[in-house]
């Protein structure tokens, strides 16, 4: 009995079944794995790395502590009165002579975040200082004389940000404030505060371009799933052939109907309804973003919406209307209820491509309209301050995945359906 | 038949190994009438294969192809401070610039650039918008009330902040220096702030040229070639503002690791020769960054390839050169984020 116990059940070549199967199993997890590994290669590559690196950028100040490492060493001892000691000047001028036109080029460009001119100066320098030998001590009035900056204690005062090699600055960029030499916070300058109100303008026009989707979705929904087959095609096409139309072509549409000498202004004015000279500027500020992002994003609402509708089945609507519920009370507690995986994916859809979009604000927005990803965009390209680049792109992560735990609270990830 | 697929795709990848392998010179530029220009000024004439690539300026593609070891351009097109900030930050390769170096008209900005071009950010109108009185000066197309109407201006700083200041009193020459205090920054968006009710913006370069057409605004800041093309070939009843016209400068340079650094060295010394540059201004009325290049245009006159003479449209000829600023580009490169933030913020208001 009690080697049977011991052993177990054996398998016809004498391995204990409990093995085999998992032997058997094993297999079939590694050739699973397998399978699925290059997708989880290319999502690693495309995906995971590129977002790591982004956000390490976002916090790293590691290459100017590089280049001017002694520098960044006295400066320290430094009490932030007055001008610098000659000890500190004297390591600057070697650490600038020294470093390759290429390092300082790099690192001229990152103080120049932290305080404008540094960049004309540093290069400057770097010509002039070639003509100073290493030994004519002392550097201080020599450097004053090569670029009246150094004498400005200004500049020396904001090498004070970069002193650590990780650095929250970007973030606090993001949201209009700054480090003071000694890494206090404090506030931007009045005149540059400029983040926190495009974070709020995103916040609106994003809430208000998924509101507006979806009391215009929701009819059309309605309509595509319960008309008659041939009827519901049409109107298909209706929603998927400016789907399928070029961005860039439907915009431009836009700019000719909404603008003052365009479609709509001239209808109007001609109807009578309002004066030539009181023509509405519905183009070129943030309702022009908001009008043509609703059409843009119009589709991504519908098509979810759509396909949830569909499975819901018309005998709960008619047993309602069967058990003496007015329409409109069959609707509110029947039917609604029934769409709202529909309308949570199609809500989530939308507001997430609206939060980041960059081509309809930059091309529509003008005065008003222009939204975070434009200035994600301009940093990218024209100051390449990919740091702050990656501190906004990354509260904008942050506020995607919290926005997702607060969704998942209330109304639960498994209730999104996109059919 | 999984042999068959085999087969075909990997002769399809060889095909395509072999064919970058042979591939020329990859010239990227900014599209558009611009880059035609180019093509039909100097590039259909050079000995090999050339592709033309379009990108929307920046550094951003370049900076990305040189730190991942993988560059596919081999020139690119670029404006000053692109020039200053890549050459500084290693991304573009030293030229030799004893050819052009004497013959400029305003730079080299760094050892990393070859001349092209400058294209300007010049006020018009059109004639109808005003029967009377035409606005002559800068001065007026920031007098809303002499001659009312909208302004169109672009979605970013450049050229604006120098403007309001001519507009404003400010000696053409000491525009950068009034720019490099904070009073004179104070004071070019206090003069912005008497048109603000009357601008509306643009952030692409067709628009203000249609905006004024159909009467959106009255007078508007565009790119000069732009107008050229308008009053040239489309016969538009447009004119000029040359009062504090901001000249930018446009260069050529190579990536850092560029594939065929060889052929590209060649081609920009050949890109960059008067003949070339005249060549352009052939197709476009932008401006020969050589003097020599303008000699070339002056003796051919009507330069213009449809047979108008050219010199009147053209940014650095004698009588324009005069009421012209010459943009600063490392004053832009030393506060360009920070005038653009404040921009940024001036418009929202």
């Amino acid at each position: 009995m009690s080697e049977i116990t011991n052993s177990g059940i054996l398998t016809t070549d004498g391995i204990p079944l409990k093995e085999s199967l998992k032997k058997a199993e094993r297999k079939n997890k590694i050739r699973a794995l397998l399978l699925v590994a290059p997708l989880l290669l290319f999502i690693f590559f495309t995906f995971v790395m590129p977002i790591g690196s982004m956000l390490t950028r976002s916090t790293d100040d590691s290459y100017i502590n590089n280049v001017f490492p002694k520098t960044f060493k006295v400066y320290q001892k430094w009490d932030r009165v007055g001008l610098p000691s000659e000890e500190i000047y004297a390591t600057m001028f070697l650490e600038v002579k020294q470093a390759s036109g290429f390092e300082i080029g790099k690192a001229s460009t990152r103080m120049n975040y932290a305080k404008s001119g540094w960049k004309s100066m540093i290069k400057k320098s770097k010509r002039k200082f070639k003509k100073i030998s290493e030994n004519d001590g002392p550097f201080k009035d020599k450097m004053i004389e090569v670029d009246k900056k150094w004498g400005d204690p200004e500049y020396w005062l904001a090498l004070g940000v970069m002193v650590d090699p990780t650095t929250y600055e970007y973030y606090l960029n993001s949201f209009d404030k700054k480090y003071d030499s000694e890494k206090n916070i404090i506030d931007q300058p009045e005149e540059r505060r400029i983040y926190t109100k495009t974070w709020i303008k995103t916040f609106k026009v994003s809430i208000l371009v998924t509101f507006f989707c979806l009391m215009l979705g929701y009819p059309i929904s309605y309509l595509l799933a319960t008309l008659p087959l041939k009827y519901s095609n049409l109107l298909m096409i209706c929603v998927l052939l400016p789907f399928w139309t070029s961005l860039l072509v439907r915009i431009v549409v836009w700019m000719v109907i909404l603008q003052q000498k365009g479609v709509f202004n001239n209808f109007m004015v001609i109807s009578g309804l309002i004066a030539d000279e009181n023509r509405w500027q519905l183009m070129y500020n943030q309702t022009g973003t908001i009008i043509v992002m609703t059409q843009i994003l119009l589709p991504f609402m519908v098509l979810p919406l759509y396909s949830v509708m569909k499975t819901i089945s018309p005998n709960y609507m008619r047993a309602a209307l069967n058990l003496g519920a007015s329409p409109l009370h069959a609707f509110w507690k029947i039917y609604m209820p029934n769409s709202v995986p529909g309308i949570s994916a199609g809500g989530m859809l939308v507001f997430v491509i609206a939060i980041g979009y960059f081509i309809t604000p930059e091309l529509v927005g003008g005065k008003d309209g222009q939204m975070i990803g434009n200035w994600i965009g301009y940093h990218l390209k024209t100051t390449l301050n990919w740091g702050l680049s990656a501190a906004l792109g990354g509260i904008l992560l942050v506020i995607m995945t919290v926005l997702y735990w607060i969704y998942n609270k209330l109304v639960g990830i498994e209730n999104i359906k996109l059919g | 038949m999984i042999k068959k697929i085999k087969i075909a795709f990997f002769s399809l990848l060889s095909l395509a190994v072999v064919s970058s392998a042979y591939a020329d010179l990859t010239f990227v530029s900014w599209g558009g009438a611009y880059t035609a220009a180019q093509q039909k000024g100097y590039i259909n004439n050079w000995s090999g294969k050339v592709n033309v690539e379009n990108y929307n300026g920046g550094l951003g593609e370049v900076k990305a192809q040189v730190e991942s070891g993988n560059v596919t351009w081999d020139v690119v097109d670029i404006l000053p401070d692109q020039g200053v900030t890549g050459c500084d930050e290693g991304l573009f390769v030293k030229l030799d610039q004893s050819e052009f170096i004497d013959d400029m008209i305003a730079g080299p900005v760094s050892e990393c650039v070859a001349p092209q071009i400058f294209w300007a950010y010049t006020a018009f109108y059109s004639k109808s918008a005003f029967p009377g009185k035409k606005p002559k000066t800068i001065k007026d197309f920031f007098d809303v009330k002499k001659f009312p109407g909208k302004r169109a201006i672009h979605t970013w700083a450049n050229a604006t902040i120098e403007m309001a200041l001519v507009a404003d009193g400010v000696k053409k020459k000491d525009v950068y220096k009034v720019m490099s205090t904070q009073e004179g920054i104070d004071r070019a968006f206090a003069k912005l702030d008497t048109i603000k009710d009357h601008v509306i913006f643009w952030s692409a370069g067709a628009k203000p040229l249609e905006m004024i057409s159909s009467g959106e605004a009255v007078m508007a800041l565009a790119y000069n070639g732009r107008i050229g093309a308008a009053i040239l070939t489309d016969g538009k009843d447009f004119d000029y503002i040359w009062d504090a016209t901001v000249l930018e400068q446009e260069y050529l340079a190579i990536p850092r690791g560029s594939k065929n650094e060889a052929e590209a060295r060649k081609f920009v010394a050949y890109a960059s020769s008067p003949e070339s540059l005249a060549g352009v201004t052939k197709h476009i009325t932008y401006a020969p960054m050589r003097k020599s290049a303008l000699k070339v245009v002056q003796k051919g006159e009507p330069w213009f390839h449809n047979g108008v003479d050219v010199l009147p449209h053209v940014p650095t000829s004698k009588k324009i050169i005069k009421k012209a600023i010459i943009a600063d580009p490392m004053w832009w490169a030393d506060n360009g984020a920070e005038v653009s933030e404040r921009f940024g913020a001036w418009k929202g208001n």
